[in-house]
């Protein structure tokens, strides 16, 4: 019996599992194609796999933040425009600490769970006075703030202001020189982790409230709901996560530019999830694989003009495929589903009648 | 009267405490300088103004978040900048848009052939798609070999940059015109029309099945196509005429010609993004985000491609041009008699166009569309369609109609607050960008959807702005200290944002605007 | 029998939710009609399908003759359609008078339907100048009923006329709409069963989407039955 369920839940999770295995396996079967053996792998000898390894490094990095901002946008229905603050935060007290005050990286992380606290009830604070686009305003506000702190010349000796914060000296262990696989493993794992644990939120009774927010925020209040500590709560969530997401860029980057505390960093988070689909988990995932994909093989195949082609890319996916790839996949196995379904009754129907 | 100082009392509170600001910040200059900040601050306030308000209009009626506005207030410089230093390219690209155009303008043929098609099932799915392939494959293959005499952004001696630092010199030298090389003429039009012909009705065959009937063909279906054919041809034959006329007219004229034709086109492109890309979106609001942000990334990168990455800048037209004998101008009058560029008033060295010029057209727009809200039918449906759409539609207007002339005049609005920024900031990739954003935030602080609250929110960003901007160059004494504070140029953004944070959580709805 | 407008068997979606699952209504010329139904039945959605504000996905909606389901509202509405939504729908930022005259449709409509309006609701002729916001209910609903008559409509829907206001106010709407019915045919949508018995001649009854029953309004009166399991207790 026991066996059955495990075999039921591995049937039902195949594609989530096997996504797993790919990803597991990549570094090394991207070095047995140039010629590297696993075991050179292992040892961080290959270079294109590293270098692969180093573009998987910023995926999962990307998707991590596209999940924070599809659970405050996507699930709970918020509308942030200054969520690149969440990440530059992290981001930049990671390097902050590790680089001028010499903590420990535990003693940074503890921090960054504070700051990313902190900044929740920062923007929970004005959650009660403002809706809608005035709340994206107001958070683009102080994010906004929180950019010209970054670029300003008075705090330059621990920012780098415009030129970014550099020279940051990450411990051996997971440096991403020495140690890429390692590093690649960890973020793996912190997404798998993390990918489970809003899993396991949006299905929650905590995480349906938050969708009902979303559909209609007056019918849950009135079922007696106070909506202000969901939306609290999804907030923290939300910007835990994405300043995790920052502190893993900093371990990776070898430069944290100040572009990541800016407007465009929020609607990078934005078109991920709007490619991926708007509210699927699944979505932010595959959405940030795509974005990352795109943006890195327009660069390098087509130069100057990229961003052109990759907003004539946005622009198609708007038009055709309204509710983001996964969002659209969804609906298109729903009707594949219903069909199979109706050939099955219609043959079980005929075989009766014989 | 009691009762209205209740109601809005914060309102006043915060309006008398920004009152109270502009005071102590005037006190805290010489009145030369305050007079040039606030001049400035006006001229900001209003090339703000014209982007904010085009935008408000569109997101008050049709709810669309309009990122591409920037981009278009851009567009609208560089099409400016193109009619006035090089009104030979603008001749030659008159004929191919009007022939491109021209098959668009058999509208009620087109539908009528759609409803008489007989192609049924897949055929039906191929053919526009086939029709729009084909079509763009003879307008790209003619265009290419179209000889239209353009910059080269490749060259540097050709390129927009030293063309227009040498019409500022005065030297307006304008190359040998274009000839047809690869093809004939003939084969050209007759390339451009077809393409036209066949991409208007592939164009209409997606709309087909949605309308109740096809309307009946008259002969005034067939003018407006004769009209352009005949514009095309005539601009064609008399291209050489035209554009010496052009090149031999007074600057001043040749700015109005240009600002017209970048409101034209601006309202244009406004009308074609509307009824093609936006109209399918209005079930999916998130999803215009994505598209407007795509098409601004689009239409900088074509700006790119077209006119180069780095900034030129436009010449002044004549009537602001002047800096010989007389000048400066110490009056209004000493202005007008030798058109100078600058005047001194209170010891102060104004530029007339960015100083005055701009803040009085700014004005007038403000007055203008204020009177077309207030007085027309268009107007009293625009009011009342920001309210409730579904119920101007129950009451027989066409609404989507009405949406399309919004987005075109918000566009139009927005082109032409570019074609008079080129002159007196230049033209650059970015420009639309920062003033998207400086018109964001005017409108949050004045009302998003509130006009009056554009115009107060825009004068705001303006002058609190150039009032910082000078406070860096000049430094603010804190009392009771020896401390001078210098703010630092990233305050200037950060002020304004500031200022906006501040007034939405005091009023979420802006200093202006309606209780939702 | 003659009928202007003919609903047949339409069914409407809303997002995914089937509102309408078959509703037939037949409005004969000159009368007026009564949809009746409890809450949620279905009665404005019927209305907002006539009209196309909630396009009807399958099914046929003939008037005067010609099928109008599927053509766009604004082009329903010119054929002579006149709409009175619940809650008003007043222009708040429109005076009195902008609110008669954006219902225009053909020049000066509203200067020559002028004195027939201020006939039936002579309050609004002082109000003229007045902004939308600063009318009662009554006053609202009065000139929501008159912008339907600035244009020449020959059907009008009016949609739950006496919600929220007094009984005295009550009173003098019904005698104006009784009043233009002699102009134009009424359909009507109505909670208050005493003030459409009064002023019905026939009815339509829609339950769970669906038209369960229709006739004469002088034979539901007596029908307590029919009353009793559709209408509630009445």
């Amino acid at each position: 019996m026991a066996k059955d369920t495990l075999f039921s839940t591995l049937k039902q999770n195949q594609g989530m599992l096997f996504t797993l295995l790919v990803f597991i396996l990549l570094p090394f079967v991207v070095g047995l194609f140039n010629g590297a053996s696993p075991a050179q792998v292992w040892l961080n000898e290959s270079g294109h796999s590293k270098f692969i390894q180093g573009l998987a490094i910023e995926i999962f990095i990307l998707a991590l933040y596209a999940l924070s901002y599809d659970l405050i946008f996507g699930f709970t229905g918020l509308l942030s425009f200054g969520h690149s603050m969440f990440f530059a935060v992290g981001a930049y007290l990671t390097g902050i600490l590790l680089k001028s005050f010499g903590f420990s990286l535990a003693a940074t992380f503890g921090m960054l769970f504070l700051a990313g606290i902190v900044q929740a009830l920062l923007f929970g604070m004005v959650l009660p006075r403002v809706k809608g686009i005035t709340f994206a305003l107001v958070t683009l506000g102080m994010a906004s703030v929180f950019h010209v702190l970054v670029i300003s010349t008075e705090l330059g000796e621990y920012t780098g202001s415009d030129v970014g914060l550099q020279g940051v000296v990450v411990p051996a262990f997971i440096s991403p020189a020495s140690e890429r696989l390692r590093l690649y493993f960890v973020t793996l794992t912190i997404l798998i982790l993390v990918f489970l644990l809003y899993k396991r939120f949006v299905n929650s009774p905590t995480g349906r409230v938050c969708t009902a927010i979303r559909e209609n925020e007056g019918r849950a209040l009135m079922l007696g709901y106070n909506t202000f500590f969901f939306k609290l709560a999804a907030l923290m969530l939300s910007s835990l996560t994405a300043a995790l997401a920052g502190g893993l860029h900093t371990i990776y980057q070898p430069i944290v530019s100040p572009n990541v505390a800016g407007l465009g960093y929020t609607v990078t988070a934005l078109l991920i999830i709007l490619i991926g689909g708007v509210g699927t988990l699944n979505g932010a995932l595959v959405g940030a694989v795509v974005f990352r994909l795109l943006d890195y093989g327009l660069r390098r195949y087509i130069g100057e003009s990229a961003s052109f082609i990759n907003g004539a890319i946005y622009v198609a996916i708007v038009l055709f495929l309204p509710y983001g790839i996964v969002g659209t996949w969804k609906l298109k196995s729903m009707n594949l589903r219903q069909g199979w379904d109706r050939l099955l009754g219609m043959l079980n129907t005929a075989s009766k009648e014989k | 009267m009691n009762v209205f100082i209740r109601k809005n009392l914060l309102r006043l509170i915060i309006l008398i405490v920004l009152a109270g600001l502009f005071v102590a910040a005037a006190a805290g200059m010489e009145s030369q300088d305050f007079l040039i900040t606030l001049l400035r601050g006006l001229s900001v306030g209003s090339l703000t103004f014209l982007v904010a308000s085009g935008f408000s209009l569109i997101f008050g009626l049709l709810d669309v978040l309009n990122l591409a506005h920037g981009t278009l207030f851009m567009i609208g410089a560089y099409i400016g900048w193109t009619v006035y230093v090089r009104s030979d390219t603008f001749m030659d690209l008159l004929t191919p848009l009007a022939l491109i155009l021209s098959g668009f303008l058999l509208r009620d043929v087109w539908s009528l052939l759609s409803t008489r098609l007989p192609a049924a099932g897949r055929m039906k799915r191929i053919l526009p798609w086939a029709g729009i392939l084909v079509s763009g494959l003879i307008l790209f293959s003619v265009l290419r070999n179209y000889p239209i005499a353009i910059w080269d952004v490749g060259d540097y001696a050709q390129s927009p940059v030293s063309i227009s630092y040498l019409a500022s010199q005065g030297q307006n030298v304008q190359p040998p015109p274009a000839t047809f090389e690869t093809i004939s003429p003939l084969m050209a039009f007759a390339g451009l029309i077809a393409g036209s012909l066949l991409l208007a009705f592939s164009l209409s065959l997606f709309g087909a099945g949605k309308q109740a009937e096809a309307s009946r063909i008259t002969w005034r279906s067939f003018t407006g196509f004769a009209a352009f054919l005949l514009a095309g041809i005539i601009f064609f034959i008399f291209n050489n005429l035209f554009t010496a006329f052009l090149a031999g007219l007074n600057t001043n004229w040749l700015f109005l010609i240009a600002v017209l034709v970048a409101v034209g086109s601006g309202a244009g492109l406004g009308a074609l993004m509307e009824t093609t890309l936006i109209r399918p979106l209005y079930i999916r609001p998130i999803y215009q985000l994505m598209l407007t942000l795509g098409l601004s990334a689009i239409g900088i990168e074509m700006v790119r491609a077209v006119w180069g990455r780095p900034e030129f800048t436009m010449p002044r037209p004549e009537l602001f041009a002047g800096t010989g004998e007389g000048c400066p101008a110490t009056s209004l009058a000493g202005w007008w008699q030798y058109h100078c560029s600058t005047m001194m008033l209170m010891d102060g060295r104004i530029r007339v166009f960015n100083e005055i010029f701009i803040p009085i057209i700014g004005v007038v727009v403000l007055v203008a569309v204020w009177i077309l809200l207030q007085r027309s039918r268009l107007g009293m449906i625009i009011r009342a369609g920001v309210q409730d759409r579904e119920m101007v539609e129950a009451l027989g207007i066409n609404v989507r109609r009405v949406f399309t002339q919004v987005f075109a005049l918000g566009v139009g609005l927005a082109a032409l607050g570019g074609v008079l920024a080129a002159p007196s900031i230049g033209l650059s990739n970015m420009m639309g960008e920062s003033f998207l954003l400086n018109a964001l935030i005017a409108l949050a602080i004045g009302g998003l959807t509130s006009y009056p609250g554009a115009a107060l929110g825009s004068l705001l960003v303006g002058l609190l702005q150039q009032f910082i901007i000078k406070y860096g160059q000049i430094g603010i004494a804190i009392p009771f200290t020896e401390i001078v504070f210098k703010p630092s140029p990233p305050i200037v953004p950060a002020s304004i944002i500031l200022l906006m944070v501040v007034v939405l959580l005091i009023l979420p709805n802006g200093l202006l605007g309606k209780k939702e | 029998m003659d009928y202007l407008l003919d609903v047949q068997d339409i069914h409407t979606f809303i997002g995914q939710y089937h509102i309408l699952q078959g509703v037939d209504v037949r409005v004969p010329k000159g009368s007026i009609t009564a949809l009746l139904g409890r809450n949620g039945a279905g009665k404005t959605t019927t209305l907002k399908s006539i009209l196309g504000l909630t396009p009807p996905r399958q099914g046929r909606v003939i008037f005067e003759d010609r099928a109008i389901q599927g053509m766009h509202s604004f082009d329903i509405a010119s054929l002579g359609i006149g709409f009175v939504p619940e809650h008003r729908a007043i222009f708040r930022d429109l005076s009195v008078e902008e609110n008669l005259k954006i219902a225009e449709r053909k020049k000066d409509d509203y200067v020559r339907k002028r004195d027939f309006i201020f006939s039936l609701f002579p309050d609004l002729k002082r109000l003229i100048s007045l902004s939308g916001t600063n009318l009662s209910g009554g006053q609202q609903q009065m000139l929501a009923i008159a912008r339907a008559l600035v244009a020449d409509n020959r059907l009008l829907l009016i949609d739950e006329p006496s919600e929220g206001l007094a009984p005295v106010l009550i009173e003098q709407l019904m005698k104006a709409i009784l009043q233009l019915s002699a102009e134009s045919t009424v359909v009507l949508v109505e909670q208050n069963f005493l003030v459409a018995s009064q002023l019905a001649e026939y009815y339509v009854i829609i339950e769970e989407g669906r038209s369960v029953k229709e006739g004469k309004m002088k034979d539901l009166i007596n029908d307590k039955d029919t009353i009793h399991r559709y209408l509630g207790a009445a």
